[in-house]
């Protein structure tokens, strides 16, 4: 397969593509930081530390 | 030196693993990091040096048009300007194969980013305009996403493009076609031809706007709601609407959140059609939009939860406006790693069909705009 040059490495690892096990992984590590930063500014708030 | 192929579940010890080692990812993130800094102002960061200031001053040295900075018609903003400076980097440069770990962040970014966008849509900011205001901005919200689903699939063009088309059309933000990008697995030469399209099309039509509303006698007010829902981005709905007359900028200012707040139905509304179609077609070859989605992705989920929670003001004011500085910092970063990713070709290969569908479904929705508006004010279904 034609290896792109703007995304795959050596290796063949493509960080555009983005499937299976790998995207659920990612989407859980996003999702985490979602909730923990709108979580800390949110309690940051109501705390008056905003 | 021998490589061994890249096999992801080869190294996978927790969800942890996708995030690889630090020396792996330093790189790539450091990449986005510096486009990021010198792309936009972001909060904790004094760069003076960044692409958003110079559009500034350049916007001071053209003038305004019809008020407007010029480059908030052509659509400048913390997304627009990391990626153009990572289209440069990357077509000029090229892309290290170091940086290609750390440039991968960009998939935890989008689920990221558009989980903290929902305290940004609260429907009680435009409640002051009325119901009856949201509910006809919504109705033609989702006929312009509907037809524009429907043209696509008659002109031949790619689901997924045309649905990125629809997204951005339907909600009056190019950046929707970014927000679709994991929801419909868009690729990136899509999202930004789409992006494309829907800014070409909408700068056109923000001139040549007040010129119909002159012709058919509209008032002030209608103006400024034709605007605002007739065009592709903030800035260019302001141009219009200024274009026409100082009243009908300020209407379109008044009027402007009852578009910004059903924002979310809109994408979310071209997300489930065409994720239902693929559901419902498996076997259609020419299906392509959301088809690697075995279910709903779990972030849209969140998403909606986190929007429907935000209606009860539980992120209150500065938060709400510190949560959406850390929405600039994601889809900062994250914008940069598509621009780097892009050659220039991959956004030309989807060539000018897009940009018909655009112009097509644009022009309907602004005739039938036309008529709804001037008949909802005839018969005083809306009320200003």
């Amino acid at each position: 397969m034609e290896r792109h040059p703007h995304t795959t490495d050596a290796r063949g690892f493509n960080y555009m593509a983005n499937s299976d096990q790998e995207e659920k992984d990612r989407d859980y590590v996003g999702i985490i930081l979602a909730l923990v930063i709108m979580t800390i500014i949110t309690v940051c708030q109501y705390n008056g530390l905003l | 030196m021998s490589q061994t192929p890249y096999i992801y579940e080869d190294r996978r010890r927790s969800f942890l693993s996708c995030c690889y080692s630090f020396q792996e990812v330093l790189p790539g993130l450091l990449a986005m990091f510096f486009i990021a800094i010198f792309s936009n102002n972001l909060a904790g960061v004094p760069n003076p040096f960044t692409l958003e200031n110079l559009f500034h001053y350049l916007d001071a040295v053209v003038g305004p048009i019809n008020g407007q900075p010029l480059f908030q018609i052509l659509n400048s903003n913390f997304v627009w300007n990391p990626f153009l400076l990572g289209l440069i980097i990357g077509n000029v440069f090229g892309v290290h194969d170091s940086w290609k770990r750390g440039l991968s962040y960009i998939h935890k970014l989008m689920p990221l980013g558009i989980i903290m966008l929902a305290p940004h849509f609260v429907f009680s900011h435009a409640t002051k305009a009325g119901w009856a205001m949201i509910l006809f901005a919504l109705v033609i919200m989702v006929l312009t996403a509907q037809f524009t689903i429907l043209l696509g699939r008659r002109m031949g063009v790619d689901d997924r493009h045309a649905g990125d088309i629809a997204g951005a059309l339907a909600t009056g933000d190019p950046h929707v076609t970014a927000i679709l990008m994991p929801m419909l697995k868009a690729k990136g030469g899509q999202v930004i031809n789409a992006l494309a399209c829907v800014l070409l099309f909408g700068l056109i039509a923000s001139f040549l706007l007040p010129l119909i509303g002159r012709l058919v006698g509209m008032q002030d007010e209608a103006f400024g709601l034709l605007s605002i829902l007739g065009i592709g981005n903030t800035g260019q709905m302001y141009n219009a609407a200024f274009g026409y007359s100082a009243a009908a900028g300020r209407w379109a200012h008044y009027l402007e959140p009852v578009r910004h707040v059903i924002m979310p139905a809109g994408f979310l509304y071209v997300f489930f059609v065409l994720f239902l179609r693929s559901r419902f077609n498996p076997d259609d070859q020419e299906i392509h939009a959301t088809r690697p989605h075995k279910a709903v992705p779990l972030f849209v989920l969140i998403f909606i939860l986190c929007w429907i929670i935000a209606q009860f003001h539980v992120f209150k004011e500065p938060a709400h406006l510190a949560i959406f500085e850390m929405v600039k910092w994601d889809f900062s970063l994250a914008a940069a790693a598509l621009g780097l990713s892009l050659p220039l070709r991959e956004i030309a290969q989807w060539g000018l069909r897009g940009f018909a569908l655009t112009c097509v479904a644009g022009a309907v929705r602004i005739v039938v705009l036309v008529a709804a508006i001037m008949a909802a004010v005839h018969f005083n279904w809306l009320t200003f």
